[in-house]
């Protein structure tokens, strides 16, 4: 009895204009964000693989000099931009994609697009992800606000509740064609969409992201089906159409707009993070005491670089040098880090009052865009630091003897440029991405069965008031 | 086959019905006369499950209104005053889904032409929106949807209200013609004549009672209207 209750209520909701002009409107915008972000990744993986080959064969051909100057100079490694950063950009455009390889620090990745927006693209990227997850809810409300109270307000609740049609059949009939709405207008726009972004992919990473794709659609399955219980539910409770549009777009703005701002405060309060420049202040005493300490157990020297080491164990300095700052690099970085990811775990709580925020960390993780995997990229990137710093490090205290004083006079070839590997990062795999999120996708699990457990209970109420 | 025992029905300090009972045979038509707020409506609610009686019980076919809703609902169709359709469907779709509802099945195109013609909607009226229909046409559609449902007992909540006089009449022959065919009608009226004139028995409902119960054979419509202001005075 469901699907008949369903198809009337499609014929009706296609009859009446409101499916065509709002949901005409929600694919247009969703088919420019996704031509947009195509475009914009098209773009910019082109320059980043033009960067990462002109960099690496600068590196490779900058002739005969000095390692450590080579070390100092460094190279560009890029974060390759994941195939569903088109779908949902997370947080790349804030964090940036270029990680400058130098001796001695740890760099931040740089080259933010977000530093580049407009003031009105502070409000929000146009992403297919935020079209989903703010303005998809507020279509369904707008299509099924008074999916029930209109019924009772015309009589024909009564006429079908004479009839004997079950409550039952009535929530899932008319969920089914608020859902199939939904359905009518991003399914075949998703699945063209997630066609294009596989075929478009080298086979070995095809798998990866229809699983994510897959994973995906059950996440947002899960976040809309939420909004089209809690629609009914209030249609049903609600005295009147007015009181239930009222009432749901009360919801909308605070849900969806006003909670994932105030949580991100809140989490900011809760797990503060070092302002920039007490990050640097602390990272660069912390590594300058490690450095002393080295300097002194090895060298027996008061001061880091201190005059009575002679130049032929400088090679061997700066390889002690380095590797004593790596802990305090490493506790530093990792403790903002960590910071980050326990204000992140923090905001998912949120997502019980407000399933965005359960659903943005969900869709960024399964995207490929978020902190944790920015986290993956930076460390690889910092280990390839260590690994250049080591390879030019070994090759001065490989000179050392035979050079003697003659430190600083001391020239490199293509040889040891060619020993320094491509960096080549791997995106970490859909289940690093499942292991990271696997609470929000539960907690949008949760609201889905509360939100279908209180339509339930709204409809067997006495309809009839 | 429609059965209100010693039913009561309390609004807060408010008593709609008070202790009310009453038997509508197979095959009669059972038309309640009151004035407004004498409780008609709130029986067939009752009848419908729409509210549940403070005491007492209803039952259809010896089936209990509260305890067995849906197998109650399947004996029964209801035409409401203002039978309410969907508007931007046809008749015909209208029929077509309230039918489906009520009987579980997808009824052909044919045989809902023959339904809405029994009940009287012109033919090349079927497949236009019912947001152009007069009440008159949406009430046929209401008739419609009862034949096609095929129902033990009509229940029906002042069914004539606002109809011209020819519209009234065709629908009382439909009703005689249904009870002719068995089926038990219980309707609510402020009509005395149409009462008279379709009921088989007649009530009189005050203030939450029933004061009256005859026959319509028994009483001539002068009769029927000095003991209706009788009692609406008294």
């Amino acid at each position: 009895m469901f699907a008949i209750i369903a198809a009337k209520d499609l014929r009706e909701l296609t009859r009446d204009g409101r499916l065509l002009w709002a949901g005409g409107l929600v694919v247009m915008l969703m088919l420019l964000a996704l031509g947009a972000g195509w475009n914009r990744q098209v773009q910019l993986n082109s320059e980043r693989s033009a960067g990462q080959a002109l960099d690496y064969d600068a590196w490779l051909h900058q002739g005969y000099r000095h390692p450590h100057d080579a070390a100092e100079q460094g190279m560009h490694v890029f974060k390759p931009e994941p195939s569903l950063a088109v779908f949902d950009p997370g947080i790349g455009p804030f964090v940036g994609s270029t990680v400058w390889l130098q001796a001695h620090r740890q760099s931040e990745v740089k080259f933010r697009p977000a530093q580049d927006a407009t003031g009105l693209q502070r409000f929000g990227e146009l992403s297919p992800a935020w079209l989903l997850q703010v303005l998809l809810p507020l279509l369904i409300i707008v299509i099924g606000f008074n999916s029930v109270s209109d019924e009772r307000e015309r009589g024909t609740l009564r006429q079908l509740l004479s009839l004997g049609a079950p409550a039952r059949s009535l929530l899932f009939g008319k969920a089914a064609a608020l859902a199939s709405c939904v359905g009518i207008l991003i399914a075949p726009v998703g699945l063209a969409f997630a066609v294009l972004i596989v075929v478009h992919l080298p086979a070995g990473e095809r798998v990866d992201v229809v699983y994510r794709i897959a994973w995906l659609a059950a996440g947002y399955g899960l976040y809309l089906g939420f909004f089209v219980f809690l629609t009914l539910a209030v249609s049903a409770l609600a005295r009147s159409s007015r009181a239930a549009l009222v009432l749901l777009l009360g919801f909308w703005v605070a849900a969806t707009l006003i909670a994932p701002r105030t949580a991100s405060e809140a989490t900011n309060l809760l797990y503060p993070t070092p302002s920039r420049l007490d990050f640097d202040d602390q990272l660069a005493r912390d590594v300058a005491d490690a450095g002393r300490k080295a300097w002194s157990t090895h060298f027996g020297a008061r001061t880091q670089w201190d005059p009575s080491v002679p130049l032929s164990k400088w090679g061997a300095a700066l390889k002690v040098d380095d590797e004593a700052g790596y802990g305090a690099l490493d506790e530093n970085f990792g403790r903002l880090w960590d910071t980050f990811e326990r204000q992140q775990r923090a905001q998912g709580w949120v997502g019980l009052v407000a399933p965005v925020v359960a659903l943005r960390g969900f869709s960024m993780g399964l995207a490929g865009t978020d902190f944790s995997q920015h986290r993956d990229f930076s460390t690889a990137a910092e280990a390839q630091r260590r690994k250049i710093q080591n390879i030019v490090s070994e090759d001065l205290i490989e000179h050392a003897d035979r050079l003697g004083n003659a430190h600083f006079t001391y020239k490199a070839g293509p040889e040891l440029w060619a020993s320094v590997p491509q960096f080549k990062y791997q995106l970490p795999s859909v289940s690093f991405a499942l292991a990271h999120h696997w609470a929000s996708l539960a907690l949008l699990a949760v609201m889905f069965c509360l939100s279908v457990a209180l339509a339930q209970y709204a409809l067997s109420r006495p309809l009839m008031r | 086959m429609l059965d209100a025992i010693e039913v009561t029905k309390q609004f807060g300090a408010k008593r709609a019905l008070d202790n009310v009972s009453l038997s509508v045979l197979p095959g009669e038509i059972y038309c309640l006369l009151g004035a407004n707020g004498a409780g008609k409506t709130t029986l067939v609610n009752l009848f419908l499950n729409f509210l549940q009686p403070t005491s007492g019980s209803l039952q259809i076919g010896k089936l209990d209104v509260v305890r067995q809703p849906l197998e109650t609902k399947r004996l029964l169709a209801y035409i409401p005053e203002q039978v309410t359709l969907y508007g931007v469907l046809s008749g015909l779709e209208n029929l077509a889904f309230f039918s489906s509802i009520a009987i579980g099945e997808h009824l052909p195109r044919q045989r809902l032409l023959e339904l809405l013609e029994a009940a009287g909607l012109p033919r090349q009226a079927a497949d236009d929106r019912v947001a152009t229909y007069s009440k008159g046409m949406r009430q046929k559609v209401g008739i419609a949807i009862a034949l096609a449902k095929n129902a033990k007992a009509l229940l029906l909540d002042e069914p004539t209200s606002g109809l011209d006089p020819s519209a009234a009449n065709e629908f009382s022959e439909l009703l005689v013609k249904a009870s002719n065919d068995g089926v038990t009608v219980l309707t609510t009226t402020h009509d005395l004549f149409h009462a008279k004139q379709t009921g088989t028995r007649i009530g009189i409902m005050k203030q939450g009672r029933l004061v009256e119960e005859l026959r319509s054979e028994e009483v001539s419509h002068a009769d029927l209207e000095a003991l209706y202001l009788q009692h609406m005075k008294s």
